[in-house]
């Protein structure tokens, strides 16, 4: 009885379960099949950017259909975009052309042999008129490996009717907010404290304005010398005062900007995006938000800053290396810096483009709805002042477990003790350099 | 009901403990609508309902047709995964909840293997494998691994319910007269019925809520899902989370679940009582 | 429409297992009605069998495998095989021992907390007299909601300044930012995104206890709480169980919670965002496979103590339920 029960059962159920998977393989290959033409596709891997489509339509005209670039969008978050780059990468995937990768990338795909080195007229056209700390994200171990697209780096803001002229160390800064504390006014200095590459980001700035070094310049060795510890005792001092904000250890850049945004703080360390956010969330204050470049931390040594950005590299599996050159080149071409710069917030590496105030429709005149780079980047000059003294986080291939382990040991940053703080690091940062043992 | 006649007093005192519920239940999702439809500028002001009302999240979402292709992924997916897995699972439970078999032991062990191992460390070799084959970024490409994770899930609740099932009514019904497929659909298929649709609403949830997957074995809008599409909105800038963006698809998302809960939930009642059968 | 799809197969499948009963303990031959029975049941889990094996089994063989070599994906040359020299060097890192401590502690009270609190809302959801429909719709809708969206719904409404819980419990505070306060924050928002799951499982466990037992043991004058312990209680057991194994081996390997609401900080850190770090962030197959195989290892004695302190009442255990 079962045995009969059993047969019918077999011809049924399986049945219906292949049909089922059928219809699914049916639709995926209908939905596929639209959009695949002929011709040469460069694929670009990039974060995503609300107007780059708009540039790659650009070079896609430029190029006059010898090929077409496709903007393969990845996540909003850089660990996912680095992960999906770096899982195709190491299965061999001969699809991807023109690499996006975030500044702190490159040496460790260079040195997995995922990313050709770029020579000869390409690394020229690459490098022509880029600012010096942008080009020095692209390089690893003395060869250029990608073409610097947009860099980033963090200003201090603050309200000029708080304090209506900026500190220039951060002992005036720190003393300034304390007696704003004591007046009862907004006094608190936020940045992004919170335990995640923000808070590498902020420490490295403190680290080489102090003149100090976490590794050697080769990126082989720890040094954490005396301007790295002098860097720790500061932090120390910025977090254990009480003129942070509450849940510094918890703020990222985007938590940080509405602090200030809010009017609850009097110093804001970030990066330019806060700017155009506050003019459109609070157009009738934004007259009094005003920039500096970066508090000294030895007075009379300008405040070196780190710098962000993203790079374009071309992948080394990629079928199409000349007209992916081709592309990358295009798609950071100053013309298209500045497009991207004016819409999307993007400050770019190449110092031209910060003196061109040519509007977006350069047959109109200039103004709100048609801007150019001073309506837009009306703080261009203190980025240029900052960017001519930046400061690149260490190119190693091992910066992300680096960057774990540091962000791990300098949380919370009030709880600093800098000679024991040092030697953890010291010790950590050697086993995350040679990727041994476990990254907290 | 069971006990009791039903007074105004019980009413009432019911009615208390499910405002409870619903208050617990609701209130973070509340918020979450309130950031939906919150502007841009009080986002962050901290009040739980809007001081400025707007549909622009919603607008801002179904701007581009992917959003909308990524949700009829989710649901045709989704719904997919389910039947099969539910299918699949019925199959098993039952046979490990009512027969004596060879391998019964492995099947139940493997399952829970299957259920026990990290599946962030399985997604890369899922990853190299689907591309080999051809399955990543297609429908199928989702659907198997789906199907997997939840078998396990559906093959412990339904035999746990298989097993408590008092099979013996079957009998008495077939002695009462009845033929055995009447059997099965007055007495057997009521009593499976709340294991089959709870293991259903929860592989649903299952598939409907994967982002791992959703986000490692896709690339394109073929199938890419709703919380795999989440994580390409963009904010103003870099650095800022399109929050209200992401809670208003949150809410648009989470209106499927509720249909389908609605619709499977009144069949979770109280199984046919021997008495009904004998009277 | 599942369940007619099988109504030949439990038809039979009753009869055959009624004989079998009725042979008990006997062990002569096997008989046809054995063979056949044996024969059904291995049909039944073949498709299911073979979908879990031809997926997962080469991944988790693999991942083994990974984590008895040095492997770091930006290294390849490096590759070699090192035996259990990863086991040691996860097992003596303290960074693992507090993620695993934290991970115990958070997995432990917040399986409790939602198996009294899912107990609660499942009677709720089964018994109700009003709005029954309603109920049970909408103590549901928190498990629908993508974790990484409503573990952000917290996130905001506990900063201060931002979030109403923060500006009416916490004034001036961050609760984020200190490690018990988040700890409580994290295993809240657990306990209310994943009750509904508890609830659920245990709901349809209470619609397997027979009315008229109930009723029976009223009328011999039990009190609630002993028609609760001792006619629902045992009834449910199965359902118990799968619920109790299921959230916590999920419990265990929480991970997007704690990303979001703290990122890991002040030892909030689980062993599966460590994991993450170093198998995701640092590429570092070896070792992050490594902790994945000791997470599942963990995972699996829970899972073994649960199975032999329910005893029986495990699918798939030999005595095939009490009826």
């Amino acid at each position: 009885m079962g045995k009969r029960i059993g047969a019918g059962k077999r011809g049924r159920s399986p049945g219906r379960t292949a049909v089922l998977l059928g219809a699914g393989a049916l639709v995926t290959g209908m939905l596929a099949g639209c959009g695949s033409g002929g011709g040469l596709k460069i694929n670009v891997y990039y974060a995503p950017e609300d107007s780059f489509q708009k540039v790659v339509d650009n070079c896609n005209q430029a190029a006059g259909g010898r090929y077409e670039i496709v903007y393969n969008k990845l996540q909003r978050g850089s660990d996912d975009q680095r992960l999906q780059m770096a899982r195709r990468l190491a299965a061999g995937d001969t699809a991807m052309d023109v690499l996006g990768l975030d500044v702190t990338w490159v040496s460790e795909f260079a040195e997995a042999g995922w990313i050709d080195e770029w020579k000869d007229q390409n690394k020229a056209a690459a490098s022509e008129g880029v600012l010096d700390g942008p080009l020095e994200t692209a390089t690893y171990n003395g060869k250029l490996y990608a073409a610097p697209k947009n860099t980033n780096i963090q200003l201090l803001w603050y309200d000029d009717r708080i304090t209506p002229t900026p500190p220039k160390t951060w002992d005036e800064m720190i003393q300034k907010s304390k007696e704003l504390k004591a007046q009862g006014k907004p006094y608190s200095i936020v940045f992004t404290g919170a335990q995640y590459e923000g808070l590498v980001v902020f420490y490295n700035t403190l680290v080489e304005s102090m003149g100090g070094h976490i590794l050697s310049d080769d990126g082989k060795s720890v040094v954490m010398d005396d301007g790295a510890v002098k860097a720790l005792a500061l932090l120390k001092q910025i977090t254990a005062s009480g003129i942070t904000d509450p849940s510094l250890t918890n703020s990222k850049e985007d938590d940080v900007r509405q602090t200030f945004q809010r009017g609850d703080a009097a110093f804001e360390l970030n990066w330019p995006f806060v700017y155009a956010s506050y003019a459109k969330d609070k157009a009738s204050d934004v007259q009094h938000m005003k920039w500096a470049v970066y508090p000294e931390a030895q007075a009379g040594t300008p405040a070196k800053t780190t710098i962000g950005g993203y790079d374009l590299a071309i992948s080394s599996l990629s079928a199409h290396k000349p007209e992916a050159y081709e592309a990358a080149l295009c798609l950071r071409s100053a013309e298209n810096q500045k497009f991207s710069a004016i819409n999307d917030g993007v400050p770019p590496t190449i110092e031209s483009v910060y003196h061109n105030d040519t509007p977006l429709d350069p047959s109109k005149p200039a103004g709100d709805d048609n801007p150019n780079m001073a309506i837009k980047y009306p703080m261009r000059d203190s980025i240029l002042d900052a960017l001519k003294d930046a400061a690149v986080r260490p190119l190693t291939p091992a910066y992300q477990n680096m960057s774990t382990v540091m962000s791990k040991v300098l949380s919370p940053p009030a709880e600093i003790d800098p000679k024991a703080t040092a030697d953890k690091l010291r010790e950590q940062l050697n086993d995350a350099l040679q990727s041994k043992g476990v990254i907290p | 009901m069971v006990m009791g006649t039903v007074t105004t007093g019980r009413k009432v005192r019911w009615g208390l403990v499910d405002i409870l519920v619903l208050v617990f239940a609701l209130v973070p999702v509340l918020w979450v609508v309130s950031l939906s439809f919150k502007t841009k500028d009080t986002l962050t002001d901290g009040s739980f309902i809007p001081q400025s009302w707007t549909w622009q999240n919603y607008a801002d979402i179904f701007q581009t047709s992917e959003f909308l292709l990524a949700l009829v992924n989710s649901i045709g997916i989704a719904i997919i995964s389910t039947v099969i897995a539910v299918v699949l699972g019925t199959m098993a439970a039952y046979a490990i909840a009512r027969l004596e078999f060879p391998g019964k032991q492995l099947l139940v062990g493997l399952s829970l293997l299957i259920a026990m191992f990290p599946q962030v460390s399985l997604v890369t070799p899922l990853f190299n494998i689907e591309r080999n084959l051809g399955l990543f970024d297609t429908w199928p490409g989702l659907i198997l691994p789906y199907i997997t994770f939840a078998l396990p899930l559906s093959i412990y609740t339904l035999s746990a319910f298989f097993r408590e099932i008092p099979w013996e009514l079957e009998k008495a019904a077939k002695m009462d007269g009845a033929t055995p497929a009447q059997a099965f659909r007055k007495v057997i298929a009521p009593l499976a019925a709340p294991g089959v649709f709870t293991t259903a609403i929860l592989v649903f949830i299952f598939c409907w809520n994967d982002f791992l997957f959703a986000i490692s074995l896709t690339s394109t809008t073929a199938s890419r899902t709703v919380p795999a599409a989440l994580s390409f909105f963009t904010g103003s800038s870099q650095f800022e989370d399109p929050t209200g963006q992401v809670s208003a698809a949150a809410v648009v998302i989470t209106i499927p679940i509720i249909v389908f809960v609605l619709f499977f939930q009144r069949r979770i009642v109280a199984g046919l009582t021997s008495g009904a059968v004998k009277g | 429409m599942t369940v007619q799809d099988s109504s030949p197969a439990d038809t039979s499948g009753a009869t055959v297992a009624e004989e079998a009963t009725s042979r008990k303990k006997g062990k002569p031959a096997l008989s046809e009605g054995k063979k056949a029975e044996r024969k059904l049941g291995l049909w039944l889990c073949a498709p299911a069998f073979f979908v879990m094996i031809a997926v997962t089994g080469y991944p988790i063989v693999y991942s083994i495998w990974l984590s008895l070599q040095r492997y770091d994906l930006r290294f390849p040359a490096q590759q070699e095989f090192v035996g259990f020299d990863n086991y040691g060097a996860v097992l003596t890192n303290s960074y693992w021992w507090t993620a695993f401590g934290t991970t115990m502690f958070l997995t432990v009270v917040s399986v409790a907390i939602e198996f009294v609190l899912g107990m609660a809302l499942a009677l709720v959801m089964h018994r109700t007299l009003v709005g029954r429909g309603l109920v049970r719709t909408v103590a549901l809708i928190p498990y629908g909601i993508v974790t990484v969206v409503a573990a952000f719904s917290w996130y905001y409404a506990w900063t201060p300044k931002t979030g109403y819980l923060a500006n009416w419990l916490a004034a001036d505070a961050a609760p984020l930012t200190d490690q018990w306060p988040s700890m409580f924050i994290i295993i809240g928002a657990e306990v209310w995104k994943t009750t509904p799951f508890m609830a659920l499982l245990l709901m349809a466990g209470l619609a397997l206890v027979p009315d008229d037992l109930l009723k029976a043991a009223a009328m011999d004058g039990a009190s609630a709480w002993q028609r609760f312990t001792k006619v629902m209680l045992p009834v449910m057991k199965p359902a118990i169980l799968v619920a109790l194994l299921f959230r916590t081996l999920d419990a265990f390997r929480i991970f997007d919670n704690i990303y979001v609401l703290t990122g890991g900080a002040q030892d909030t850190g689980s062993v599966s965002m460590q994991t993450y770090d170093n198998l995701v962030k640092g590429l570092n197959l070896g070792i992050g496979s490594t902790m994945a195989v000791l997470i599942f290892i963990t995972v699996a004695i829970i899972a073994f103590i649960f199975i032999k302190v329910f005893g029986t009442a495990a699918p798939g255990s030999d005595d095939g339920g009490k009826r």
